[in-house]
């Protein structure tokens, strides 16, 4: 058995003559051996292959080697790192040219037969550059393309995938939500289209292989865009993957995000590949297929002129008295990584009582606990509750919840209730942060999150107070008598904690860190916003959006006010109860 | 603060609003620079990087006021084709390293995490592509960019040369040295060279270009004779005129001033005392702005740097009388082309070569092919018993070089030599 990692390898090639060809896949939950030879910044990809290269080659006994084309740098050292150590296995590097010209095809023949005789004398079995065309394309009849499957549910949702290749958790995410494939072009995507009569000698079959839809690495790749207009009208949505540390589709992503007639939404999503990843990946995954569907509701409703649409004037966040409230009751809760909390609402969408508790060791304790507080503060049982509706990192675990919706529709949902006016959100909560853009009617136009480690986000700032010995409240205030700028250049929380205790060792007063570590957030949370777009009024929600400090420093980077409401943590769990099924 | 950061700040605060008038103030910048350091540049510094300092000040200089005579290239673009035409160059790699001389690149570098480009991309790439999306640096007459070392070579080009529909060409070298793959250059070396015909309504001149290549060998003899004699020789020089070198070596190559710098730098050396510190050979960029490698290395008798790898990446003599074929090996044949073995034995040679007593491999942020060669080398080459150090950071982008730890590491190292 051969492995490869790349759509350009001559896979058919070696099946012509029996060789089992094995994409490698891998599904690592730690990088640790490959940390060790590479870097820990080589792309996730090539990483989680020398993991599970390694346990392969100690599960299977016909593992012969890998073939691996020269497509990128992190290839490139993976071969290096192969090599090394594995001297024993056939680990080929196949030179993969960029261009498709008659002397890039005669290269490529060169390199793939000089590939076939290494193999060879690697094995012992004889091959001749003669004798490989026709079993070649005796093979290639026998295994014609796929015909694409006709789309079977109508009311499935239509969705593309372009960019680096995705790992198995989330394309079984897509599955689960029984999204339609409309096209995949992402890296580890075999779309094969070879014609056997047209193959009469190896560069023949060497020039088809390397004219298939072209990866980012080859010349030509400019024009992968152009493919687009033809789906344009077909898909609900296009979704964008990268691969952490492969630099390589952002620079597509950053193109596509510039395509001014595209009226696609596009979902920007990066991981690692490894499951850990897949619970952020999830609450995107499900954010987007959400404002997908509404937006294909909308579309399919008639629409209304624009002057016909009232704009309501804001809604304080304000308690019905007791006694008033009328059923149906409603509750909303929002289990996030550092707080729970709960809103239960009367049918008219009026809060009756809200409360937050610290998410403690166990999500579900914390949130039985919120409910069980705020169903006391409105004088209720939980019989009287109509719905339970959950939202945040903790949705999908509760057992008392009827419905699961992820936070960024709800925190749209809870903005929008309370200021009509607001079109951009920025939420920062405990591990993550948001930037949300939603139009006039409350729903989610745009949205990106932080990726996975804390930079930017409330636990940041939870650990930097806890360095200068001063607590979280304390902090925000501090920060509002600085007098002397200072940069905390590093966004990394492990070295912006060692930065920080190097300016308290050179004596830097409290105040100015504070502020420094404050302006280091508000710099991560503006470029998070740019990417969707800022739009007045922008509300901030979340925990963060108390201290006095950040909002000095943000409004000021801004330019303008930002909407607080009342109890910013509690937006997301509002909106969740708004969203119940009436 | 110093008086150059405050009018990096300066800068900052315009360019948001006015990014044409940033950029006539960096060009100001640059012309101020080049007259401090012709007549107030510091007397320690041998009298030939001064005057390198200046040239390359100018250059760079010139090609922002006149962008029709420009190129945007990269370190191993074969530039001796252009200078036949009369086009300078202007590489990614110098225009990140003087905007972080101006402490702008935090500001372009933002930028271009903003538009989508990805966090963990080369901050000399982040920085260019910053500025040229922010109207820093105007449209050239043409970009060429070759596929040696790192992948966001062809990215970057084709990303921003498609913003302002600057001709590009790619040359695309292969990684390994073959009679096909030499066809394969030369075939593309040609056709960019009718390109440039059309472009600059000139005929290519090979007669030009021979003794473009006949400079080229006489001034790596001469480096070479330059560092053989600082193997005993005290050389003082900086982090930053390390990276100046590179000017010399790869932007200029092959032109007279190139090769009266190295005569210079050869004649300079046969005049210095004995050296009696220890000597370094680097690998990679040199991140000029990072104050504890400054403390140790620059102007310092203790410690120095002999060379870094990045300048000695290709000078086996070229054969005159072929010229595109002898790029085309010199492309294909470059130390950071094709597997990791070919690497570590040309460093093997340099480490040798160089009589250094330790090694500095500098992991640049973002670049993958450092970052997944770093621990290879230092494991292949510990039978030089030379002590190998290994240092993560960023070649301009301070932000992405933790302080302490390169500190730390840093002095932990020179004391074990």
């Amino acid at each position: 058995m051969l492995a490869y990692i790349c759509k350009y390898t001559p896979i058919e090639l070696f099946e012509s003559f029996d060789v089992d060809m094995t994409l490698m896949e891998p599904e690592v939950t730690q990088f640790n051996r490959a940390d060790a030879v590479l870097h820990p910044n080589v792309c996730a990809y090539v990483k989680g292959v020398l993991e599970a290269f390694a346990d392969l080659v100690k599960t299977r006994g016909d593992v012969e080697g890998m073939i691996i084309t020269s497509c990128c740098d992190s290839g490139r050292r993976l071969y290096d790192a192969l090599s090394v150590t594995y001297p024993d296995k056939f680990i080929y590097l196949l030179d993969l040219p960029r261009k498709i010209t008659p002397e890039a095809v005669s290269l490529f023949t060169e390199n793939v037969s000089r590939m076939v005789s290494a193999y060879s004398e690697h094995t012992g079995r004889a091959f001749y550059s003669d004798g490989m065309i026709r079993p070649l394309k005796a093979y290639l009849k026998a295994h014609p393309a796929p015909l694409k499957k006709d789309k079977g549910d109508e009311d499935a949702l239509s969705v593309g995938l372009m960019g680096g290749r995705c790992g198995k958790a989330f394309m079984d995410t897509l599955k689960r939500h029984h999204v339609h494939l409309a096209f995949d072009v992402t890296c580890s995507h075999l779309a094969r289209l070879f014609d056997p009569d047209e193959i009469h000698k190896l560069s023949d079959y060497c020039e088809q292989l390397l004219s298939q839809f072209p990866c980012m690495r080859m010349m030509g790749a400019e024009d992968r865009l152009n493919m687009l207009d033809d789906f344009e009208d077909k898909i609900d949505g296009l979704i964008y993957h990268t691969v952490k540390f492969c630099d390589q589709y952002h620079y597509e992503g950053a193109a596509l995000r510039k395509l001014q007639d595209f009226s696609v939404p596009v979902l920007y999503v990066e991981t690692d590949l490894t499951p850990q990843s897949s619970g952020q990946i999830e609450t995107r995954l499900e954010a987007f297929l959400e404002e997908i569907k509404a937006r294909r509701q909308h579309k399919n409703q008639k629409a209304v002129p624009e002057s016909q649409l009232k704009t309501p004037a804001p809604k304080p966040l304000k308690i019905t008295e007791k006694g008033k409230a009328k059923g149906p009751y409603v509750l909303g809760i929002d289990s996030g990584s550092t707080s729970t909390n709960a809103v239960i609402t009367d049918g008219s969408g009026q809060i009756l009582a809200w409360d937050i508790v610290r998410t403690g060791a166990k999500s579900i304790a914390s949130a039985e606990k919120a409910m069980h507080q705020v169903l006391e503060k409105a004088h209720l049982s939980a019989e009287d509750l109509s719905q339970v509706v959950s939202t945040g990192y903790g949705r999908n675990h509760l057992p008392f919840s009827n419905q699961e919706i992820t936070e960024i529709t709800c925190h749209a949902k809870g903005a929008h209730a309370i200021d009509p006016s607001v079109r951009t959100i920025l939420d920062i909560g405990g591990q993550d942060s948001k930037a949300i853009r939603l139009n006039d009617k409350g729903d989610v136009v745009d949205f990106v999150m932080n990726d996975k480690c804390a930079a930017g986000t409330g636990r940041f700032l939870e650990m930097m107070a806890h360095t200068l010995g001063v607590s979280l409240d304390e902090l925000g205030q501090l920060s509002l008598n600085s007098k002397e700028d200072i940069r905390i250049s590093s966004m990394c929380t492990v070295f912006a904690e060692s930065e920080v205790i190097s300016l308290i060792a050179q004596n830097k007063e409290p105040e100015d860190i504070a502020h420094g570590v404050h302006v280091a957030i508000a710099g991560r949370a503006i470029s998070l916003l740019r990417r969707v777009g800022i739009e007045p009024a922008v509300m901030m929600t979340g925990g963060v959006a108390k201290n006095p400090g950040i909002i000095a420093v943000l409004e000021e980077e801004l330019g303008q006010k930002l909407v607080i409401a009342d109890q910013p943590e509690i937006v997301g769990a509002y909106g969740a109860a708004l969203l119940a099924k009436k | 603060m110093d008086l150059v950061h405050r009018y990096g700040e300066w800068i900052k605060n315009k360019l948001p609003d006015n990014p044409k008038a940033a950029g006539r103030y960096i060009r100001l910048g640059l012309v101020l620079e080049s007259f401090a350091k012709k007549h107030l540049g510091d007397k320690n510094v041998p009298a030939p990087y001064r005057d390198l300092n200046v040239l390359a000040l100018n250059g760079m200089r010139h090609t922002l006021e006149h962008p029709e005579t420009a190129a945007w290239t990269n370190l191993f673009t074969p530039v001796e084709i252009l200078q036949t035409f009369g086009l300078n160059c202007l590489s990614i790699e110098m225009m990140g390293s003087f905007l972080a001389g101006f402490t702008i690149e935090d500001w372009c570098i933002d930028q271009a995490e903003a538009s989508g480009i990805a966090p963990t991309l080369c901050s000399y790439h982040k920085s260019f592509i910053g500025a040229v999306e922010n109207g820093l640096i105007p449209n050239p007459k043409c970009a060429v960019t070759t596929s040696i070392v790192c992948d966001a070579n062809l990215q970057t080009f084709r990303y921003t040369a498609s913003q302002g529909n600057v001709p590009l060409t790619l040359l695309d070298i292969p990684n390994a040295y073959s009679k096909d793959g030499v066809h394969y250059v030369v075939t593309q070396l040609k056709a960019w060279i009718a390109s440039l015909e059309d472009l600059t309504h000139q005929h290519f001149d090979e007669a030009k270009l021979k003794a473009a290549l006949s400079r080229e060998n006489a001034s790596f003899a001469a480096y070479a004779h330059f560092l053989d004699l600082t193997r005993t020789r005290a050389y003082p020089s900086t982090l930053t005129l390390q990276m100046f070198v590179l000017y010399a070596s790869h932007l200029i190559i092959g032109s007279p001033e190139a090769l009266a710098f190295f005569k210079a730098l050869e004649a300079d050396a046969k005049t210095r005392p004995v050296f009696s510190g220890k000597r370094l050979f680097w690998l990679h960029v040199l991140p000029f702005y990072q104050p504890a490698l400054k403390a140790a290395f620059n102007l310092s008798q203790k410690y120095q740097i002999q060379a870094t790898d990045m300048n000695l990446d290709y000078n086996k003599p070229l054969d005159v009388d072929h010229p595109l074929e002898a790029l085309a090996e010199k492309m294909m044949k470059n130390i950071f082309v094709g597997p990791l073995t070919r690497r570590i034995a040309a460093e093997r040679d340099l480490i040798k070569g160089t009589g250094a007593d330790g090694v500095i491999a500098f992991n640049h942020w973002g670049c993958k092919q450092m970052a997944g060669a770093a621990a290879l080398m230092k494991d292949a080459l510990k039978d030089t018993g030379v002590p190998f150090l290994i240092l993560d950071g960023d070649g301009i982008d301070p932000r992405n070089t933790p302080e302490g730890q390169i500190k730390t590491r840093l002095e932990a190292f020179l004391e074990m030599l």
